[in-house]
């Protein structure tokens, strides 16, 4: 069974929903969530995502509510933190990986923490048993993958082409996707520009998708009420979920 | 013919200034970051490259810049003040030092496009300039708000061939003018080489720029001997990002006898949340690929800085100052935008130099500086204020 991660941004557009949508999605097929962190500077972000990044904060969604929402859901539906290093980093990653590992969320993915810069919070990570994404772009040649997924756990995070969340580019990522196959057994999954056109096309060859601007998108419309947007998102869990296996 | 000589402030493998520093960005961009760190360590002491940035700064940029000595306000003072004119540069401020030396690598690495961020705009002309001078396509980003306080620049930009992008998002300015250039770099890492104005981002560019811009305090240092036969006592410069304070402080740091002194926008005043000290009232954290001081709030998100000059207009800085900062290396402090404003009359009336609103900061601090009688000092005139003329007029009256 191929798999399925949802990213949606924490706290928007308000906190009770995130749970309620967590729970959902939860139910429709998504095998793990990625609680997004909002941050002010989103640089690895399109403007669908920036932009709830940017309203979460407007309504002053603080970190201590990411946290205390992680409690409510990572007991639930298996749990990632995603987000930008600098709002992690202030918290203390000694303190931020123990109290992941006290609510039980299994891991972090952090755009703009590379390996090289990763590399001393390692321990940090394994006594708490908290896994840090490795990150492979396209972009990557073989030397540079057989280092990036030598202690990749959980999953590896393949960054589908050269650019930003949500954009409609595409990329052969098939040699990218056989050197990271002949370095390790750590599933890989394709992130980027994922959306319920475009899943079945992007999980050939791998062993999940992360899907983020699709759901965030409906979380944006004015138009539509909380149960509303709630039905969607699963609607389109469930469809993605479908074609990834067929 | 000036060769950047090997520094004991030299960052390590990664880039590391103590805890400052380093790369903290997408993965899809490491392997360029990891191609220019290749690239830089083969040229930076490489003969053949550097007399060709040679050629172009002496013949193009018109270096070495005079050091002057600053007669009326030396009287004024009680001092020697010297004056190292950086505005004299083409395109009016030291930004062309270090623009000149990345165009020619990005010709090196084959890129033939470029794209840059600027606040004032001098970088953004700086790069235009350069992209017509070396046949490379430019894309500058900038500020929405930058746009509009700095329009003279925005259209010498295009004059040049270059094409802006207004930024729209956040703060609107230069801040966000380098979210949306890394962005841009992150889609076209391959083909486009980013031109970094100041000593900040990613490993290599702090350390880079730096190298770019030393020419500064090494001219400067061969000038004051000459004339003076001894060190100054002090070397001031402004900082937004810290280009021209680093390159003119690079040749003074291990000289116990020389204080440098930073001088960091202070807005309306530190008390008060409009200001662009990143060093005095920031606290340690990751914006833009460095790890360096930054204004944040407790959760870690990004504030918005403020100066009256765009270029100091900043919440971060680079990492070198901040490492220079933990270590008592250099000292930093802070001017208003009412006591820049007021050195910028007082330079253009006293001397006939009309400096660029950053440098004003830098001059304002000769007003401030204690026991400053009997004592030799150079500043750093970053740039001239031509760019700063319609903002000028909209807050200074003569009639």
């Amino acid at each position: 069974m191929k798999h399925l991660v949802a990213y949606i941004t924490t706290g928007f557009p308000e906190k009770a929903f995130t749970v309620d949508l967590a729970l959902a999605l939860g139910e429709s097929g998504v095998d793990s969530l990625e609680l997004g962190v909002p941050f002010s500077d989103p640089v690895a972000d399109g403007p669908v995502i920036e932009q709830a990044n940017f309203l979460a904060l407007e309504k002053g969604l603080r970190f201590r509510d990411v946290l205390e929402l992680s409690e409510q859901i990572a007991s639930k539906v298996d749990t990632l933190w995603m987000g930008y290093f600098n709002p992690f980093y202030q918290y203390g990653m000694d303190a931020l990986l123990k109290k992941a590992n006290e609510i039980g969320v299994s891991g972090m993915i952090i755009p703009d923490l590379p390996h090289e810069e990763a590399g001393v919070y390692k321990t940090q990570f394994d006594t708490n048993a908290v896994s840090n994404i490795s990150f492979v772009a396209p972009t990557d040649d073989d030397a540079r993958i057989k280092e990036l997924v030598r202690d990749s756990k959980k999953f590896i995070y393949l960054v589908a082409y050269a650019g930003i969340t949500g954009s409609g580019q595409s990329e052969d990522l098939q040699p990218v996707i056989t050197s990271i196959k002949s370095h390790t057994e750590t599933p890989v999954y394709v992130g980027f520009g994922v959306n319920e056109k475009t899943a079945k096309e992007k999980v050939a060859g791998v062993d999940g998708v992360i899907v983020g601007s699709a759901f965030v998108n409906v979380l944006l419309q004015e138009d539509m009420n909380y149960q509303q947007k709630i039905e969607k998102c699963c609607s389109i869990a469930r469809e993605i979920k479908q074609k990834i296996n067929e | 013919m000036y060769i950047p000589s090997p520094s004991k402030f030299d960052p390590d493998e990664n880039g590391h200034f103590g805890i400052f520093g380093g790369r903290y960005v997408p993965e899809t961009l490491m392997p360029a970051l990891l191609e220019l760190d290749e690239e830089y360590k083969k040229i930076r002491f490489d003969k053949e490259f550097w007399s060709e940035v040679d050629y172009y700064l002496k013949d193009y940029v018109g270096r070495p810049s005079p050091l002057y000595y600053a007669a009326n306000i030396s009287k004024e003072l009680g001092a020697k003040i010297y004056l190292k004119r950086e505005d004299l540069n083409h395109t009016g401020a030291h930004k062309i030092n270090n623009v000149i030396a990345q165009g020619l690598m990005a010709k090196r690495l084959g890129k033939k496009k470029v794209i840059a961020e600027t606040g004032a705009g001098q970088h953004g002309v700086a790069t235009a300039t350069i992209c017509a001078l070396l046949d490379l396509e430019c894309e500058v980003f900038m500020g929405a708000k930058d746009v509009a306080r700095q329009e003279l620049n925005v259209f010498r930009m295009k004059l040049l061939g270059a094409k802006v992008h207004s930024v729209e998002s956040g703060s609107k300015t230069l801040k966000d003018a380098m979210n949306d250039a890394i962005r841009h770099w992150v889609t076209n890492a391959r083909d486009t080489f980013y031109i970094i104005g100041t000593v900040a981002g990613p490993h290599p560019y702090p350390m880079m720029v730096r190298d770019f811009q030393a020419i500064i305090g090494k001219e400067a240092r061969e000038q004051i001997l000459e004339k003076e036969n001894r060190l100054p006592d002090h070397v001031i410069a402004c900082i937004g990002g810290g280009s021209n304070a680093i390159g003119m402080f690079q040749h003074f740091l291990e000289d116990k006898e020389v204080g440098c002194i930073g001088i960091e926008a202070g807005g309306h005043g530190v008390g008060t949340d409009k200001h662009g000290c990143s060093l005095l009232m920031g606290r340690p954290g990751v914006l833009h690929g460095q790890m360096s001081y930054l204004l944040q709030d407790q959760d870690g998100q990004i504030q918005e800085a403020h100066s009256i000059s765009a270029g100091l207009d900043y919440p971060g800085i680079g990492p070198e100052h901040a490492f220079h900062k933990d270590s008592d290396n250099i000292t930093y402090d802070n001017i208003t935008d009412d006591e820049a404003l007021d050195a910028f009359v007082w330079l253009s009336r006293a001397e006939g130099i009309i400096p660029a609103f950053e440098s004003a900061h830098a001059i304002a601090y000769l007003k401030k500086l204690k026991d400053i009688e009997g004592k030799l000092i150079i500043v750093n005139v970053s740039g001239r204020g031509d760019k700063d003329m319609i903002q000028a007029k909209e807050l200074l009256h003569f009639d």
